[in-house]
């Protein structure tokens, strides 16, 4: 290991050697891009790999490392490792937040002594807060390069950075350069290849005082432009940022970002579901309707068309969330709704994944990454299966339809708003109480970056949309088809012995929904319903057409009337009916409440890492649901609903 | 030299921190966030009913700060020369 000075940077007098090994005896060279949060990290790795992302394996590290893999100058090939951003190595609150994250990549190249380059990108308009972290990073004598970015953006402020002076007083190689800007890419891995190939060591082990540095490095070069600049940061911030007119602005945004999912991801669904219906169609015309072909059909094909049906939400929410961060809009929503959260042991953060639970929970519970405080995101996870997403919306029209048909449409309005409301209750109430309980703890002072307004670089949003598609068919997608199967099989094959009549009453989902009759009937449920609660269990838009089948109603999906009627005069062999409205509202309670949603289960999964939590949602939402279902028909009952 | 919280700051008027009452961990992540002893920051407005602070200090960053925690760091007025 050589103590030679790099090309770039300043003399090593008494200077220590970084921890690097030859590169060629341990593997290719990693090299880690760290950062600040909304220092231009992304902009950079995009330049550097084109896009191109695979998951990184880091042994204890649990959050996804995206890679690219760039070959250098010299012709040796490197991977570009694209580090969460974060602010410092040092102060390290907990293993899962950034920090954490971070500090336990760059330990395990210090175990493994596998060749490690760190390139820190800095936003050069907020430099003396990027060059802490860089102190930071030379005090563990990390081999580091740093990257000035949105040098345009410099310039526009009309300031000017003094790389040469900046490199010595740090003791460090710097470079400025404009991340969108193609010359970027070779202007970095040359200057990693050097400080590979040289073996460079780091000097002056980040003794410096971060804050004169920068005063004594930045420029102005003319101070009109910039002048301006600031100007319409503020007075866009006055308007958002206002304590009466930024709420509602951002309930207004917001909206049309849920109008925007619903105007796009409509359509979109209901092609996948034309398409889904035209392979069952061609399936049945070459094999005919035999067990086999519905396995393929309604098993396989209908857990798939699930999945599709959800793909065009995933990709359109993450494409807004990510044009918001990017934008700098969504750190200012944080600072309008925290107070409100707060009460409840949430913060400004948890808003936008609870806002998105009504929609679907599934990319809902993937935003809450943005939550720094691990409790809180844990929180927040745990009580987003209650809000009441478009998948119970089904059961709640065919509910209101059949028992309340012959009320006013304001008054069925008024329950469907309840519903609502009913479902965002629960949610605060259980968050409260869960951060009493099972994710109590300190909570991480709140503290968050106010980026600067920036135009959102296309290619980046689209990285990110396509890998949060990808990801998503590949974790939720095999789980929700895998489900679909054993479900059809429940629903088709009869039950061993059974001496009921053929067909769905004969299944072993009849057998067992007679067998919980008992437990069911204090909250009015007979069989039938619970079959319908069986088969919904993996999805809950599954309810209205597993009722159809049941009552022997085609398409009921589609047209719900002629159902309705057969749940109002189903009759008891004593002639009395077998559902009255006190069902009707035990049944609605139940779906508030229940977690009946195999995607959100795997979500969790997936997010926490652990089958733990989601275990733990499925427990108590259905404990919730079956309480509140009994209460609310025995309460009904009580009061002679019928 | 008198002390207050940067919760009791008034809007616009540049304060310097002097001391964060913090647990040592939670102190650090803040100082290496930016907000550290010595950092001199203006309070820009505050969000209603008790909601977090937005700050910008001299470094150029621009934060919101909860309330609780601004309580927690002390802060002397800057005397700006007329």
């Amino acid at each position: 290991m050589s103590a030679e000075p790099s090309c770039h940077g300043p003399p090593t007098s008494g200077a220590r050697p970084s921890r690097r090994p030859p590169r060629d005896a341990l593997g290719t060279l990693t090299v880690a891009l760290a950062g600040r949060p909304n220092s231009g990290k992304s902009s950079l790795y995009n330049a550097l790999t084109g896009g191109e992302a695979h998951v990184g394996n880091y042994p204890g590290i649990t959050v996804e490392i995206l890679e690219g893999d760039v070959t250098l100058p010299s012709g040796s090939p490197a991977v570009i490792a694209d580090l969460p951003g974060f602010y410092s190595v040092e102060a390290t609150v907990d293993k899962s937040t950034d920090e954490g994250v971070a500090r336990a990549f760059l330990d395990t190249f210090e175990h493994s002594g596998r060749p490690l380059v760190v390139v820190q990108v800095i936003d050069p308009t907020r430099l003396a807060l990027g060059l802490r972290l860089a102190a930071e990073l030379l005090r563990a004598r990390l081999p580091l390069i740093v990257v000035l970015t949105h040098k345009d953006v410099l310039g526009r402020e009309g300031h000017t950075v003094d790389v040469a002076a900046l490199s010595a007083a740090i003791g460090a190689p710097v470079l400025l350069v404009n991340a969108r800007d193609r010359a970027a890419k070779g202007a970095v891995l040359a200057a990693v290849d050097d400080h590979a190939r040289e073996g460079s060591a780091t000097q002056g082990a980040g003794h410096f005082d971060a804050a004169k540095v920068a005063r004594a490095v930045v420029q102005d070069v003319g101070n009109a432009s910039e002048l301006r600049r600031r100007r319409l940061t503020e007075r866009v911030d006055a308007v958002l940022l206002h304590p009466l007119i930024g709420p509602v602005l951002f309930v207004g945004i917001m909206a049309l970002l849920f109008a925007a999912v619903f105007l796009v991801a409509d359509p979109a669904s209901s092609l996948m579901d034309k398409l889904i219906g035209l392979a069952r169609a061609k399936l049945a015309g070459m094999f005919g309707k035999n067990l086999v072909t519905s396995f393929v059909a309604d098993g396989i094909l209908g857990g798939a068309g699930t999945v599709l049906a959800f793909m065009p939400q995933i990709v359109i929410l993450t494409v807004a969330l990510e044009l918001l961060e990017a934008s700098g809009y969504l750190a200012r929503g944080a600072f309008l709704v925290d107070r409100l959260l707060r009460l409840l042991g949430l913060s400004g953060r948890s808003f936008l994944p609870l806002l998105m639970g009504h929609a679907c929970a599934v990319p809902a519970i993937a935003s809450t990454r943005i939550v720094r405080d691990p409790r809180e995101r844990l929180t927040t996870i745990l009580v987003i299966p209650l809000m009441t997403c478009s998948a119970r919306l089904p059961t709640y029209g065919l509910v209101l339809a059949t028992f309340f048909g012959h009320r006013s449409a304001l008054f069925r309005a008024f329950i469907f708003v309840g519903l609502y409301f009913a479902g965002i209750l629960t949610a605060l109430v259980a968050s409260w109480t869960l951060r009493r309980t099972a994710t109590k703890g300190k909570a991480l002072p709140l503290v968050l970056e106010i980026p600067s307004y920036r135009i959102p670089q296309a290619r980046v949003v689209a990285r990110k949309a396509y890998l949060s598609g990808r990801r998503f068919l590949r974790d939720v997608g095999t789980i929700i088809v895998a489900v679909s199967a054993v479900l059809w099989v429940l629903l088709t094959v009869p039950m061993p012995g059974s001496t009921a009549a053929p067909g769905i009453e004969r299944s072993v989902a009849a057998t067992i929904g007679r067998a919980i009759e008992p437990a069911t009937r204090p909250a009015g449920f007979d069989w039938r319903i619970n079959v319908g609660l069986i088969g919904s269990f993996g999805a809950r838009e599954v309810m209205v057409g597993t009722m159809g089948v049941i009552f022997g109603v085609e398409n009921a999906a589609d047209d719900p009337a002629p159902l309705t009627t057969r749940l109002r005069e189903a009759k008891k062999p004593d002639g009395s009916r077998v559902y009255s409205t006190a069902t009707g509202l035990a049944l609605l309670a139940f779906f508030v409440l229940a977690c009946q949603c195999m995607s959100t289960v795997a979500a969790i999964k997936r997010e926490t890492r652990s089958w733990r939590w989601p275990a733990f949602v499925l427990a108590y939402t259905y404990a919730l649901g079956y309480v509140a279902a009994v209460l609310v028909y025995q309460v009904s009952v009580a009061f002679g609903l019928r | 030299m008198t002390t207050l919280s940067l919760a009791d700051a008034l809007d616009g008027r540049r304060v310097r921190i002097t001391s964060v009452d913090l647990d040592g961990e939670a102190a650090a992540w803040l100082g290496a966030v930016g907000l550290h002893e010595g950092e001199e920051l203006v309070v820009l407005r505050r969000a209603a009913l008790g909601g977090p602070l937005h700050v910008r200090t001299g470094g150029g960053g621009e934060f919101a700060v909860a309330r609780e925690v601004a309580q927690r760091i002390a802060v002397s007025v800057v005397e700006v020369p007329a």
